[in-house]
C-alpha cells in the first residue's frame, strides 16, 4: 500500500479522536520538551559560562602555596614566593608566561568632596591592561617606575570617574583612601573602559574597580603567597602549570604539592563537565517519561486494533495484505509519537526561552537534539507500536468480519 | 465462455472446540462456469456461509481441493489470497461492511489502493463505478448519511474495483426492504447478464434466489438439491 494514502490514514483517524490522541501524545510531549528544555539550558549555560572566562582572561592562571600541604610545618619566609622566584619563573618561562605579578587586593572607603564611595583596588604590575582587556580611554596605565618607586598612582574606570568627579577625563585628581590602616593620597593617572563580566557584577557590589601597584599594597615584605599569571594560550594549561609548579617548587627546594595552581580553563572544563552531567542525568530522567508516553501509545493502539477489529477484516476481505495492515497501524503509531515528539520541541524551546529571557541569556538550540529528539520519538513510536500492529496484521479475516 | 471457473473437489471443513468438532461441509463437490448466476440456499447452520469463505478466499478447507481458474488455492500463502481476494473476487456482505467515517467514493477506491493503481486513475474508475450503480450524487457522503440499500449500492461499486470476474454475495438483500432488495438484485442480474460477470449469492429467500439461473441448496453441509431454472444451458 502506499506510504501516502497510510499518512492520510492515520493523520484522519488522529484527528478523528483529538481528545485521545492528544492524551496519547502526552507522555511523548512531556517527554521531548524536557530533554529539548534541559539540554537547551545545559547548551546555554555553557556557552555563558565559556563567553565569561573569555572576557575574564581564558589565559589567566594563579600559582599559590598549597597551605594544605604545609599544614603541619611553620612556614617561613624563604618559603612564601619572593621577587626573585617571580624573576626565576620568568627566566625560565619567557615564551609562556606573559604576564605575572602577586595577586593582592584591598578595599577602602573614600570621598571626593561631599560624594562617599568604596573603591576595590587590585594590585597589578605593568602592562596589566595589555591582557585583561582594557581600554585606556585617558592617561595611563600603571607602569614599572610606579611600581619600583612605589607611588601612590590609581587607575579607574570611567564609571567611577563619572560618580566621584563628575567628568570623564579625571587624570591629575586624587582619592584619599586607608591601606593597611595608613591614610594616603592615589593620584589617578589613568580612566580606562571595560565590559564588565559577569564575575565583575558579582564581585564588585557597591564598589569601584580601581587598579594600583601592587608594591603599594606589600607593606610588611615583598613575599607572597598567591601569584596571578597570563600565560601563552597556544599551550595545554594543565601541563603548563604543572611545569611551572614543579619548577618552583625545585628551586624553592621542596615538594611538587607545595605550590599549586588553578588556571581559567581547568575551572572552566569543569564548570562544564558538571553542567554536562546534570544535563544528561536529567536528560535521562526526562526520558523515562518518553519510554511511559511510548507504554501509552502502546495501550490506545491496542484499543484502536480492537475497536477496528471489523475494519480490518473489511480490509483484509478487499486485498490487504498482513503488510499493509501492519504498516498501517505502524505508521499511526509513529505519526502519533512523532506529532507529540514535535509538539514537545516547540514547548521545550518555548520552556528554555522563558527560563533563558528571565536569566537574560542567549538560549542556543541544538538542531542535533531536536533532530534526535523527535527521530527518538518516532522510534519510540515504532517500537511500541509493533506489538499491536502485528496484532492487527495477523488477525483472522473471517473472526475479524464477525468482530460486533 | 464455458470454462469452468471454480471447482471444488471432496471439500470439508470441521470446525473444531475442545472436544465436540462440527463439520460445517461434508465432502461437497462443485463445479461452477464462468458467467453463471447462481443462489445458494439453506437454512442457518447448513454451510452455505462456510461455503461462501472458502470460495473467497477468507478460509482454507480441512480437506479436498478448491481450484480457481485451475488454481490450487491451497497452496496459496495468506499474502497470495489476498492478492487473488484482490483482483479475482469482489465481496457484498450482509452488512455492507462499509469503512466508517470514510467517503462512498474512498470505499470504493480501497480495493484499489491495495491493488496499487495509480492515485490519479482511481478516482475516475471510482467515479464510473459509483456512476454504474446509480450513486454519482452520493460520492461524498460517509455511510451513515446513506440508506442501506445505497450502502449495499457502494458495496457492489466497491466490489467491482479492479474488475474482478467473480462476485460473492453473502444474503445481500438480508439487511433490505423488498424494494432495495429487487434493485439490488437487479444490479447484480444486470452485472451478470451485459458484464458476464460470475455471481454467487447465498440467501434464504426463495423470490431473491429466483432471480438467479441456479439455486443450490444446502442442509448439514452437503448439497441436497442444484436446480437449474434456466432450463439446458
Amino acid at each position: 500500500m502506499l506510504l501516502t494514502e497510510n499518512i492520510k490514514l492515520a493523520l484522519s483517524s488522529i484527528k478523528m479522536n483529538k481528545m485521545r490522541s492528544f492524551l496519547t501524545m502526552l507522555g511523548i510531549i512531556i517527554g521531548i520538551s524536557s530533554v529539548i528544555a534541559i539540554t537547551s539550558i545545559g547548551a546555554s549555560a555553557e556557552a555563558v559560562v565559556s563567553k565569561e572566562f573569555q572576557s575574564f582572561g581564558m589565559n589567566n592562571m594563579y600559582v599559590y602555596l598549597n597551605w594544605e600541604a604545609v599544614r603541619d610545618q611553620p612556614i617561613q619566609y624563604a618559603d612564601l614566593i619572593l621577587p626573585e622566584d617571580i624573576e626565576a619563573l620568568q627566566a625560565r618561562f619567557p615564551d609562556d608566561i606573559l604576564y605575572v605579578a602577586p595577586s593582592i587586593s584591598a578595599s577602602s572607603e573614600t570621598k571626593v568632596g561631599r560624594v562617599r564611595g568604596k573603591l576595590g583596588m587590585t594590585g597589578v604590575a605593568a602592562d596589566y591592561n595589555k591582557f585583561y582587556h582594557m581600554e585606556m580611554i585617558h592617561g595611563r596605565m600603571i607602569n614599572q617606575s610606579d611600581l619600583d618607586g612605589k607611588r601612590d598612582r590609581i587607575v579607574i574606570d570611567e564609571a567611577a570617574s563619572g560618580y566621584f568627579f563628575n567628568k570623564s577625563d579625571s587624570v591629575g585628581e586624587t582619592f584619599t583612601v586607608t591601606l593597611n590602616g595608613e591614610s594616603r593620597d592615589l593620584t589617578v593617572v589613568g580612566v580606562f573602559r571595560k565590559e564588565a563580566s559577569l564575575f565583575d557584577q558579582l564581585n564588585t557590589g557597591e564598589s569601584y574597580t580601581t587598579y594600583i601597584p601592587y608594591s603599594l599594597l606589600q607593606t610588611v615584605d615583598d613575599s607572597t603567597s598567591y601569584l596571578e599569571l597570563y600565560i601563552n594560550g597556544d599551550k595545554d594549561q594543565t601541563q603548563l602549570g604543572g611545569e611551572i609548579v614543579r619548577y618552583l617548587a625545585r628551586i624553592k627546594d621542596k615538594v611538587p604539592e607545595f605550590y599549586r595552581f588553578e588556571s581559567a580553563e581547568v575551572q572552566m572544563d569543569m564548570i562544564n563537565s558538571v553542567l554536562g552531567t546534570l544535563s544528561i542525568a536529567i536528560g535521562a530522567i526526562a526520558a523515562i517519561s518518553l519510554v511511559v508516553g511510548g507504554i501509552g501509545i502502546m495501550n490506545i493502539m491496542l484499543v484502536s486494533v480492537t475497536e477496528r477489529t471489523r475494519e480490518i477484516g473489511i480490509r483484509k476481505s478487499l486485498g490487504a495484505r498482513t503488510k499493509d495492515i501492519l504498516t498501517q497501524f505502524l505508521i499511526e503509531s509513529m505519526i502519533l509519537a512523532a506529532i507529540g515528539g514535535m509538539i514537545g520541541t516547540l514547548l521545550g524551546i518555548g520552556i528554555a526561552a522563558i527560563g533563558m529571557g528571565i536569566a537574560g541569556v542567549a538560549l542556543i538550540i541544538d538542531p542535533m537534539m531536536i533532530l534526535l529528539a523527535v527521530g527518538f520519538s518516532a522510534v519510540v513510536g515504532m517500537f511500541f507500536g509493533l506489538y499491536p500492529a502485528r496484532k492487527a496484521a495477523r488477525l483472522d479475516p473471517i473472526e475479524a468480519l464477525r468482530y460486533e | 465462455m464455458n470454462e469452468e471457473i471454480i471447482k471444488i473437489e471432496k471439500l470439508s471443513k470441521l470446525y473444531e472446540n475442545g472436544d465436540l468438532s462440527v463439520k460445517a461441509l461434508d465432502n461437497i463437490s462443485l463445479s461452477v462456469t464462468q458467467g453463471e448466476f447462481i443462489a445458494i440456499m439453506g437454512a442457518s447452520g447448513s454451510g452455505k456461509s462456510t461455503l461462501m469463505n472458502i470460495l473467497g478466499c477468507l478460509d482454507r478447507p480441512t480437506e479436498g481441493y478448491y481450484y480457481l481458474e485451475g488454481i490450487d488455492v491451497g497452496e496459496k500463502t495468506d499474502d497470495e489470497l489476498s492478492e487473488i481476494r484482490n483482483r479475482k473476487i469482489g465481496f457484498v456482505f450482509q452488512s455492507f461492511n462499509l469503512i466508517p467515517r470514510t467517503s462512498a467514493l474512498q470505499n470504493v477506491e480501497l480495493p484499489m489502493i491495495y491493488g496499487k493503481v495509480k492515485a490519479s486513475e482511481r478516482t475516475g474508475m471510482a467515479l464510473s463505478l459509483l456512476e454504474q450503480v446509480g450513486l454519482t450524487d452520493r460520492a461524498h457522503h460517509m455511510p451513515n448519511e446513506l440508506s442501506g440499500g445505497q450502502k449495499q449500492r457502494v458495496a457492489i461499486a466497491r466490489a467491482l474495483a479492479n474488475c474482478p470476474q467473480i462476485i460473492l454475495a453473502d444474503e445481500p438483500t438480508g439487511n433490505l426492504d423488498s424494494h432495495s432488495s429487487e434493485e439490488i438484485m437487479e444490479i447484480f442480474a444486470r452485472l451478470n447478464r451485459k458484464e458476464g460477470n460470475t455471481v454467487i449469492i447465498v440467501t434464504h429467500e426463495r423470490d431473491v434466489a429466483e432471480f438467479t439461473d441456479r439455486i443450490i441448496t444446502f442442509k448439514d453441509g452437503s448439497v441436497i438439491k442444484d436446480e437449474n431454472l434456466k432450463g439446458v444451458s
